[in-house]
């Protein structure tokens, strides 16, 4: 499955989810926010929501800032 | 003495707030975070570089102090509205830093985009804390639409100026119904002290911390501007006046 995210193609096992992604990044500290097509994805939701072949993803987290 | 700052329930020990950005480093922000006391600091929101992802900047911050994720970067009342709830569902605070600068010479913010901005996120949950140009009229409005604070800047971000809109912002002191933080353009702890004296209910530094020299030191400064500054408040300024008032005795002078 090819997904998109914060802008690069990414090829993902079938049955992905977000939490999936993030593992895969490296990114399943406390705060990496995730948005799917657009919409905001509940932290208790990563490990359920699925992805989908074409998904847009942006992920980010907190940074310094003022 | 106990004197918290109450924002929508919820106690601070401290009335300095700070910010996390300008730092040469995590380990010095985070020293200067612990040096000044603070129990919130603002973080932005940004997506993140797969190519550097680097430490994240929670691994660097004490436990005990609480985010405010800001929407710093947006233009307009619908980006504020979509960082705060990206921030919220992903697990941060439900506490926003509500900023919506369209200008950024001055990165003053649009008063307009921040009201339409902060009556749709009160009406989803969220607690708003609005970064505003001193306006007693816009104050009036966002504390309608439901805001936990409202937080006039003393000068622009970062430019280090002080109070130069005292006299407006004395007003909104003087009418506030929710706390009145004053944010961003303070360079000294003495512009702190003058902020608190007035009757502010906190401040937020960030520039004047982040690029000090010495950050720590800078940050416990600032800490004990802000405690003195609050402590004259309650202690109550004389009136001042055109012509001197002698301390000492004026009859009964030796040589006369």
């Amino acid at each position: 499955m090819n997904v998109v995210v914060n802008g690069r193609d990414l090829e993902l096992d079938a049955r992905a989810t977000v939490e999936a992604l993030l593992v895969e990044l490296g990114l399943e500290g406390p705060y990496a926010l995730v948005e799917r097509n657009g919409e905001p994805v509940e932290r208790a939701r990563y490990a359920e929501t699925p992805l989908e072949e074409g998904d847009t993803l942006l992920v980010a987290r907190p940074v310094a800032g003022g | 003495m106990n004197d918290p700052l109450t924002i929508a329930g919820r106690e601070f020990r401290s009335r300095l707030i700070t910010g996390t950005g300008k730092y040469p480093s995590f380990e010095t922000m985070r020293d200067a975070v612990v040096a000044s006391g603070c129990e919130l600091v603002t973080v932005a929101v940004r997506r993140i570089d797969l190519d550097e992802v680097g430490d994240a900047i929670t691994d660097w911050l004490p436990e005990h102090v609480m985010l405010l994720p800001n929407t710093a970067g947006c233009q307009t009342a619908d980006e504020a509205v979509r960082v705060a709830r990206l921030a919220r569902a992903g697990g941060l605070p439900d506490w926003i830093k509500l900023e919506v600068i369209p200008d950024p010479r001055y990165l003053l913010p649009d008063g307009e985009e921040t009201l339409r901005a902060a009556t749709h996120l009160v009406g989803e949950g969220f607690t708003v804390l609005p970064y505003v140009l001193p306006d007693p009229v816009l104050q009036r409005k966002l504390e309608a639409a439901g805001c936990a604070t409202v937080m006039p800047l003393a000068a622009p971000i970062g430019s280090g100026r002080g109070l130069k809109l005292r006299d407006t912002i004395e007003i909104m002191i003087e009418q506030a119904e929710v706390p009145l933080i004053v944010d961003a353009g303070l360079g000294a702890p003495s512009q702190a002290a003058e902020c608190m004296e007035l009757g502010a209910d906190g401040v937020l530094v960030n520039t004047a911390i982040g690029q000090a020299a010495d950050s720590a030191a800078m940050a416990r400064a600032f800490a004990q501007a802000v405690e003195a500054g609050r402590a004259a408040y309650h202690a109550g300024l004389i009136d001042e006046s055109q012509e001197a008032r002698p301390s000492s005795p004026i009859t009964g002078v030796v040589t006369s």
